[in-house]
């Protein structure tokens, strides 16, 4: 296992390594690929910027609105269904095209319905996710053995204590997968609503930097991104291959 | 049917082995699964090899397919030693079929002549009449998937013959039917086998199944695995369900139980 | 063939219930005219701007199709290579989820000034929005064939060639065409986003356009123009599947 992680570890440092050399050296543009050194400075002085402070706390504001929605009703939802196998079946079609058609397509839609704004970025981004977080659901719903229920209801189990100590166990590492979900559509969706129709927000403060050629600025504001979804949802794997590796023994 | 080529002394012998040994890996991994292993076979013989799970008797196969090379030792096969396989002189069954799913029973059976670039109307006649051998005429248009597990290995066997090797590998090829379709693809095997005569090697855990196909029974040790002995099975062909219950099929069967327990 | 022809008639009909529907909602006044566009005013737009959204479609379709070459060629390239190689699939394919994860689309700027505002901006992206699912499927594809397979074309006397062109890569097709669906269908969308975010030409741009103007129906026309290649490229894939996977198996079947 170590021999893996150290390979992967070496594979970033080498990609580092590399943009580092190139753009310090000459051989591609620095004014197109700034080391990383500089954008890593750029970087650190930009996290005391009060201008991308706020922008930041309003994106991390619609990313969490977004997800406190869709993560549960999601998941709730969706484990309807999958303890509902009459109402899944007649559902499904309709729901395997609306989870098929791509959502993002229809972002302008949203503008037209929603005008721009903290609501339009939280709707669409909950859109995005609803039908992705949902499936989760539905399979965390469909992975309680059922053995496992019966037994516990010859004992005796309450419907609580079925949900809590039953269920709610059972479904965890598909739970965690649809909270997953739900966290990283709803960055994409906030991210590309701002950076399409927006006055605030870091995907708007990124694609004006594009527009303005600032490419240090836009290239930490890219890492910024990219650091906080790897660290986010590797946080999530971890916790759900928690759950998963625990029950190998059953 | 009597004139088959039977285990006689003196036949030529086909399968040849002398001091195999096998090492998985190296330095501190490494396990050895074979130890100095010698044996013969002669042209038309049934062998069946049994031992405990582990022990290396799919190893061993493998290694006489030429499909694993041997640590050290040498295999013969019809007078050629084996170093990679030899697909026009050997042809190995394993548990699974491994048949394609994308070609129905009758293209998986000619595959092998495909592979070597037989025209249609060599291999297709081939692999119609072997499917009638094992009793499947009807359904070779159907895919693997319509297949039960027991009718899967029948096409395997049609497709292992369809070379027309001298030696046949089993690596216990009925051991995931049940014991009813066992029993029957066993007698199917036993047809097939006195009517083609050609040579068997045949792995499996059971000891009945072992006794009850074979001219002689090879038991090995546990890991690493040795020949412990080989027995002779003196019973007539054809064999028939009634003499598993026999003494001396008892007795015999008795003697291999208790080898293989305190080895 | 007569259940085929039944169940596409089902769903004409269906589709065209639907579409009556809406367009009676609309008529009603159920539909609020600037969010919602009847099928009638969809046409309308078609008849008006028909031309425009063509030539803006060949575009389109032009990237896409640059797009997907690409995607296709590396995803599956790497795919398959990882894939037979135990240690670099351990190594690349936690790392190929985890790209799989990021927004992608804030990138998007960084490659409007490289490449500027023309098509190579959107064919770049298009290919970066789906090389990944597709390598990581075809990795987990080939990486869960079974050595049976190889094991037993190798004693039947296949060589090398003929083990990976008849056997292996056969058995991973399934895998494949589910990986290359997952990232057509975000390399159409990626290209029409990054044409709706910044461009000159292509349906993306006459989306964005006229939803500026509030030309709804505009709007939905370039819309299903969009949604219209996903689905034909869909359809591509699934006969490709289906002329090579006519068997039972169960694990062909989906
Ligand atoms: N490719 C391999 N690499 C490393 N070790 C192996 C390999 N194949 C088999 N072994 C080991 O070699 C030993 C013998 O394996 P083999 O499969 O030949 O036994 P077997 O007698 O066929 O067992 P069984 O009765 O369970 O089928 C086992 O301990 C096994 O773990
Ligand atoms: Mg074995």
């Amino acid at each position: 296992m170590w021999i893996v992680r150290t390979s992967q570890l070496l594979v970033v440092a080498i990609v580092a390594g590399l943009w580092e050399a190139a753009s310090q050296r000459g051989w591609v543009d620095p004014n197109l690929l700034p080391p990383l050194s500089k954008i890593g400075s750029v970087l650190f002085a930009l996290l005391h910027d009060d201008r991308l402070l706020s922008d930041l706390a309003l994106t991390i504001t619609e990313v969490s609105a977004a997800f406190t929605i869709v993560g549960p009703l999601g998941l709730l939802v969706g484990f309807f269904l999958g303890e509902q196998p009459p109402v899944y079946r007649a559902l499904g079609p309709v729901l395997h095209v609306l989870l098929a058609t791509p959502k993002s397509i229809f972002l302008p839609v949203f503008i037209l319905a929603f005008g721009i704004g903290f609501l339009e970025k939280v709707i669409f981004a909950v859109t995005l996710s609803f039908f992705i977080v949902l499936l989760s659901g539905i399979a965390a719903a469909q992975s309680v053995p059922a053995g496992l229920v019966t037994v516990a209801r010859s004992f005796g189990a309450t419907r609580l204590k079925l949900y809590l100590f039953i269920y709610l166990p059972a479904m965890q590492p598909l739970i965690v997968e649809g909270l997953r979900m739900a966290l990283i559509f709803s960055i994409t969706g906030v991210l590309l609503a701002e950076m399409y129709g927006s006055a605030h927000g870091v995907g708007r403060l990124i694609f004006a930097w594009g527009e303005m050629f600032r490419m240090p600025e836009l290239f930490a504001g890219v890492l910024l991104i990219v650091m906080i979804t790897v660290a986010v949802n590797e946080l999530l794997r971890v916790a759900e291959n928690v759950g998963r590796s625990r029950r190998r023994g059953f | 049917m009597n004139h088959r080529p039977t285990a006689r002394a003196g036949s030529v012998e086909i399968i040849k082995v002398e001091r195999l040994s096998k090492q998985y890996g190296s330095g501190a991994n490494s396990l050895r699964a074979l130890s100095d292993i010698s044996l013969s076979v002669s042209e038309g013989q049934f062998v069946t090899v049994v031992g405990p799970s582990g022990c290396g008797k799919s190893t061993l196969l493998l290694i006489l397919a030429g499909l694993v090379s041997p640590s050290s030792g040498d295999v013969w096969i019809d007078g050629a030693a084996v170093t990679g396989p030899l697909p026009e002189k050997i042809s190995v069954m394993f548990q699974e079929a491994w048949l394609l799913p994308w070609k129905t029973a009758v293209e998986n059976v000619e595959f092998p002549l495909m592979l070597r670039g037989a025209p249609f109307a060599i291999r297709r006649p081939r692999a119609l009449s072997l499917l009638q051998l094992v009793g499947l005429e009807g359904f070779a248009n159907r895919y693997p998937g319509e297949l039960s597990g027991g009718m899967k290995q029948r096409v395997a066997i049609a497709r292992s013959l369809v070379q027309e090797p001298r030696v046949l590998l089993m690596d216990e090829p009925f051991a995931a039917l049940d014991e009813q379709t066992r029993t029957r693809m066993g007698n199917e095997l036993l047809q097939v086998w006195e009517k083609f005569g050609r040579t068997v090697v045949f792995v499996t855990h059971g000891l009945t199944e072992a006794i009850y196909l074979a001219d002689f029974v090879f038991v090995m040790s546990a890991r690493p695995g040795r020949i412990l002995e080989r027995f002779h099975v003196e019973l007539p062909r054809p064999r028939t369900i009634e003499m598993i219950g026999n003494e001396a099929f008892g007795r015999l069967r008795n003697r291999i139980w208790h080898l293989i327990g305190g080895a | 063939m007569i259940v085929r022809i039944r169940r596409l008639l089902v769903r004409l009909t269906l589709f065209l219930a639907f579409v009556g529907c809406w367009e009676a909602a609309y008529r009603a006044g159920l539909l609020n005219p600037i969010i919602f566009a009847a099928p009638s005013v969809i046409v309308k737009a078609a008849v008006k701007d028909g031309w425009t959204f063509l030539a803006a479609f060949r575009v389109t379709v032009l990237e896409i199709t640059m797009a997907i070459l690409m995607a296709w060629c590396f995803g599956i390239i790497f795919g398959v290579i990882a894939g037979s190689l135990p240690i670099l699939a351990r190594i690349s394919a936690p790392m190929l989820s985890a790209v799989i994860a990021l927004p992608l689309v804030v990138i998007y700027p960084v490659l409007l000034v490289w490449f500027g505002l023309g098509v190579t901006s959107k064919i770049v992206f298009g290919t970066i929005s789906g090389v990944f699912p597709i390598a990581l499927n075809t990795l987990t594809g080939v990486q869960s064939i079974d050595h049976g397979f190889a094991t037993m074309a190798r004693a039947m006397g296949a060589n090398r060639r003929q083990i990976m062109f008849r056997v292996m890569a056969p058995l991973a097709l399934p895998a494949i065409i589910a990986g290359l669906r997952l990232g057509t269908a975000l390399i159409v969308i990626g290209v029409v986003l990054s044409e709706m975010l910044a461009s000159t030409d292509g349906i993306g741009f006459w989306i964005s356009y006229h939803r500026s103007l509030f030309n709804t129906g505009q709007v939905y026309l370039g819309i299903i123009l969009a949604l219209s290649i996903t689905i034909l490229v869909n359809m591509i894939l699934s006969f490709v599947e289906r002329m090579h996977f006519r068997g039972g198996d169960e694990r062909f079947v989906r």
